[in-house]
């Protein structure tokens, strides 16, 4: 299990998150909501080691890294078992979309087969730009090429921040389809996302995250008969956007 | 001489052109290296060692910047020679001070690149797993390759310009040769168009060799 306990974390003296709990079980997919500014993708670097907290401790299965460190570098990072899609996809832009998905998979095995990396590019619709380098496709085209570079390394955990904002109504459920067979295939998947209707089909955990604090947690049912007046306004924004 | 163009005077004065472009190309077969090894390495420390390196290289290229070349070339010959009670080949003073201008422009350009180097694609290098060497051979060493080497060309190209300034210290470099021919036949608009000439069968290249590495290799770093 990937855990964060009692995270907190601050930029000078901006407190972004206080005292966060979350869960990410192998096999489930935990899905993170909350307005923008709540400190989501704060917790995501921290859960990652990105960007440790100040306290609090993540546990990675069986190891567990308390903080504050007493050394500053992370040692034993957990790259790629826990992988992360960033918001800003950050594919490399001096590589294709081909060579950004290869160049890693290469690295790490066991990674992927390549027929496996194939068929997920095909999954995707990545095959026509395959070749072309990241200033030269879409954003939702550099959303999915992303996407299938995590999958591609098999992560046991896979968090992912925001990256269906750019597609498509057809891809996004391409992609949706894909994280619950990953689900399946007992890979430990963090979802940040405003996709409400995917949470309560598919989340096994649910956490509402305001101002860095957890304002509501727990199964999906949380997000049909909310309790928290909070959530219950967040949510009827959210649905009355879409 | 009446009604003779650029290209016969380029033809009559051949020999002193060449010898003068010689003199001109000689001093830049040691400004560039030396700029660009010295600059590579004062620029890497000045991104590594912030305080200690970066701060008096910035604050030396700072102040170098506002003194004009020629003034600079002229303290180096004339009057620290004389304090030092030493003469030196003007040759060599040119080198020196044109070597020491193009050192800390390189500096400045690959101390940027470096500081401005977006940490974003070494986290992402980290989160999937790359190790510390391919990190540095495949992902940092070629994006910071492609965005200083054009900027590090077009600065040569200055340098080749700026080597102009050496004729004020006697060097007989291209345009010192030119106010030669100059002062024997009268006739600056022709002469120095044969020096633009020259120039620039030896500028556009490079200039072109620029401009093509930007467009073939840098690419927007900003996700947009």
């Amino acid at each position: 299990m990937l855990s964060g306990k009692g995270i907190s974390k601050a930029f000078g003296k901006t407190s972004v998150l206080r005292d966060v709990d979350v869960e990410v079980h192998p096999g489930e997919i935990t899905v993170v909501i909350g307005p923008s500014g709540s400190g989501k993708s704060t917790m995501l670097r921290a859960l990652s080691l990105l960007g440790p907290p100040d306290t609090g401790s993540i546990t990675i299965d069986d190891r567990v890294f308390e903080f504050p460190l007493h050394n500053p570098v992370v040692r034993n990072a957990p790259w790629p078992e826990v992988t992360v899609v960033f918001q800003q996809l950050f594919l490399w832009p001096h590589l294709t979309l081909r060579q950004n998905i290869d160049l890693p998979a290469a690295e790490n095995r066991p990674a992927r087969s390549c027929a496996d990396i194939q068929e997920l590019v095909e999954e995707f619709e990545l095959e026509p730009f395959i070749g072309r380098y990241p200033n030269e496709v879409s954003l939702g085209q550099r959303q999915r090429a992303a996407l299938v570079r995590a999958i591609a390394l098999k992560p046991r955990y896979l968090l992912l921040d925001e990256i269906t904002s750019a597609l498509d109504i057809e891809h996004v459920s391409k992609v949706l389809n894909r994280l619950e067979k990953l689900q399946k295939e007992n890979t430990g998947i963090l979802v940040i996302t405003h996709l409400i209707g995917f949470a309560r089909r598919s989340a096994d955990r649910v956490l509402f995250l305001e101002n860095g604090q957890v304002l509501a947690s727990g199964d999906p049912s949380l997000l049909v008969s909310p309790d928290n007046e909070r959530l219950r306004k967040f949510l009827s924004l959210v649905e009355n956007a879409v | 001489m009446q009604g003779v163009n650029s290209f016969e005077i380029l033809y009559r004065y051949r020999d002193q052109f060449l010898g003068g472009l010689k003199t001109t190309l000689l001093l830049c077969a040691i400004i560039w290296p030396a700029g660009i090894l010295v600059g590579g390495v004062l620029g890497v420390a000045g991104a590594r060692w912030k305080n200690l390196v970066g701060r008096p290289s910035r604050t030396l290229s700072f102040v170098l910047s506002g003194i004009p070349i020629l003034v600079f070339l002229f303290w180096l010959h004339y009057p620290l020679q004389y304090a030092l009670n030493i003469v030196i080949n003007p040759f060599y003073t040119a080198a020196a001070a044109l070597a020491i201008v193009n050192t800390l422009l390189v500096a400045d350009l690959i101390r940027g690149v470096l500081n401005d180097f977006p940490t974003q694609y070494l986290e992402a290098a980290k989160v999937c797993g790359l190790s510390s060497r391919t990190t540095i051979l495949r992902i940092q060493l070629p994006i910071i390759f492609r965005q200083v080497i054009p900027p590090i060309l077009n600065t040569q190209v200055a340098m080749l310009q700026a080597t102009l300034f050496a004729s004020l210290i006697s060097v007989d470099e291209i345009f010192r040769i030119a106010q030669r021919i100059n002062s024997e036949i009268y006739r600056p608009v022709e002469i120095y168009t044969s020096l633009a000439i020259l120039f620039l069968i030896v500028c556009l290249p490079l200039h072109g060799l620029a401009e093509w590495l930007r467009l073939r290799f840098t690419r927007n770093l900003s996700e947009r």
